[in-house]
């Protein structure tokens, strides 16, 4: 287009009153073919899939990768491992006394259930999918978490928590940032162990309701398991450093006032025969080991078994057991 | 004295013989209809991205914002033998762009460039249009934002790409991360041999 057409046009006024009138259609237009703006009419050349002998050439179909999940064996070992664990650190603390070697199987833990296998196998998660199967006739749990769910419970009814003291892998990353903990008056101690009923009430209530309101908060609000996959919201990564901080200077929070497993473990314990003793005729009376439990579990010189954590620290600072007593008789 | 002793030695024994006792019912209970593995999985008949009828959206990408693992387990994944080999394939091109010297559209469909095309087949020089195209999805820089699922869906393809969980990927969070946020409830627990079948998965509602 030359510019005189150009000013001829601009002069013609009839022309120009068409402009006018045609521009919002112009630009309608211009709209439309933005919206369906397809710089391609793009239709799909196909009907069904051409197959091998249409392609030609010799020509096979790739298969498609199908990556397997985990083994079901494997999530068998795991509870045969759980329960091996749970039976060491019986037999460490109550027979022992070890504390040394409660604390390689508290490392040798963190390092399979908790950083390994990323924080699952977990007992304390599994409170909701029981909850479930129990509540709703169309959930269903495989056996290993049944299995999972039982097993520490079933230790706690013998010999109390085991599982809190060197297994779990949750108690096991606080236990081993307890720096210089503090004792937590026991009014305090008492008010905040509440917590954890409920938090497991309201777990409870969360899992158990029809489908597109259930949740799993036990599990969402996981404060260590970011570290164990070492991925996680940034949020849940801050609260779980929180914990840790906050552990060195009052022992295994979590576990203590919040940890709705631990609310049924204590229960449990409560009817076991046998647990962490303050033996009455080796007895000295010195009260070094309810200044070595950072847990407030020993009170008036007496072990208080459901608040136990199963760590040994009482007797690896009792002068009568443990490192103590082996360096008097040398 | 012992009197107490041994009235409390009973209420012990009565109470753990109790809780024993439920322990066993309810494990025995649970057990009964207990299933297999289960894996969590995508219902492609359910998936925005994949679900036929739903055009005209812009693809869903919570998968790929929403799961815990920083590159989503939930990638796109290819079934070779659904899959029609275009020439302009929708879910590898933007086919909305301007089109280049060759007849191609300009712009690619995916942001991360996950999707290889390769010549497959006996093919013709001279027509590029009338050869087979093979689109294969690198995994490893997939992150399951579901364009390319979008792209795929009929009427534009055949819909041969759909978002899947990966289960070696996957860390088999009690409850799917991406689940509690999905709109369709598209995540769904199964049991591992089915969900490894999934382009078969449609069937299953």
């Amino acid at each position: 287009m030359t510019p005189g057409e150009t000013r001829r046009e601009h002069h013609h006024p009839l022309r120009r009153v068409l402009l006018l009138l045609a521009l919002p259609i112009l630009l309608s237009l211009v709209i439309a073919g933005d919206l369906s703006g397809q710089a391609i009419q793009y239709e799909r050349p196909v009907e069904v899939a051409p197959q091998e002998e249409d392609i030609g050439g010799g020509y096979v179909t790739p298969d498609v990768q199908k990556p397997k999940p985990r083994s079901y064996w494997l999530e068998i070992l795991d509870v045969i491992l759980l329960a091996i664990a749970m039976g060491v650190s019986v037999w460490l603390v109550l027979s022992r006394r070890s504390r040394k070697w409660l604390l390689v199987l508290t490392v040798a833990c963190l390092g399979y259930f908790g950083f390994y296998r990323k924080g699952c196998i977990c007992p304390i998660g599994s409170i909701q999918n029981v909850a479930v199967s129990l509540a709703d006739p169309q959930y269903s749990i495989p056996i290993v978490v049944t299995a999972v769910f039982f097993l520490p419970l079933l230790v706690a009814v013998f010999f109390g928590r085991a599982f809190c003291g060197g297994v779990c892998p949750l108690g096991a990353i606080q236990e081993l940032v307890v720096l210089k903990p503090v004792q937590v008056p026991n009014k305090l101690e008492r008010a905040l162990g509440l917590l954890k009923y409920v938090y497991l009430g309201l777990a409870l209530w969360l899992a158990i309701a029809p489908s597109p309101e259930r949740d799993f908060i036990i599990c969402r609000f996981d404060p260590f398991v970011g570290f164990f996959r070492r991925t996680g919201f940034a949020h849940m990564l801050y609260i779980g450093g929180g914990f840790l901080l906050l552990g060195m200077f009052v022992g295994r929070p979590y576990c203590r006032y919040l940890c709705p497993y631990g609310a049924l473990l204590e229960w449990c314990t409560r009817l076991a025969r046998r647990g962490v003793t303050i033996t009455p005729n080796k007895e000295l009376d010195c009260g070094l080991c309810a200044e070595a439990c950072p847990y407030g579990a020993i009170e008036d010189m007496r072990a208080v078994r459901p608040k136990c954590l199963y760590c040994a620290r009482c007797y690896a600072a009792c002068p009568r057991e443990g490192p103590l007593a082996k360096q008097k008789v040398s | 004295m012992s009197d107490n002793m041994t009235r409390r030695d009973l209420l012990g024994k009565v109470g753990k013989g109790a809780v024993l006792l439920a322990f066993g019912g309810g494990a025995a209970h649970l057990i009964r209809k207990a299933d297999g593995q289960i894996v969590w999985q995508v219902d492609a008949a359910k998936c925005i991205n994949s679900r036929l009828g739903e055009v005209g959206v812009e693809a869903c990408n919570l998968c790929t914002t929403d799961c815990v693992v920083s590159q989503s387990a939930v990638r796109a994944v290819n079934e070779y033998s659904k899959c029609g080999r275009c020439y302009i394939c929708p879910a590898y091109y933007q086919v909305k762009s301007a089109v280049d010297e060759q007849g191609l559209p300009s712009e690619k469909l995916c942001p991360r460039d996950a999707i290889e095309r390769k010549l497959i087949g006996e093919s013709d020089p001279e027509d590029p249009a009338n050869n087979f195209y093979e689109y294969i999805v690198d995994e490893a820089k997939c992150d399951g934002c579901g364009k390319c699922v979008m792209g795929c869906k009929e009427p534009l393809g055949l819909g041969s790409i759909q978002l899947k969980v990966r289960h070696n990927l996957c860390v088999d969070c009690n409850r799917c991360a991406i689940a509690n946020v999905c709109p369709k409830d598209a995540l769904a627990q199964l049991p591992a041999e089915d969900a490894l079948e999934f382009m078969d998965l449609k069937s299953l509602t």
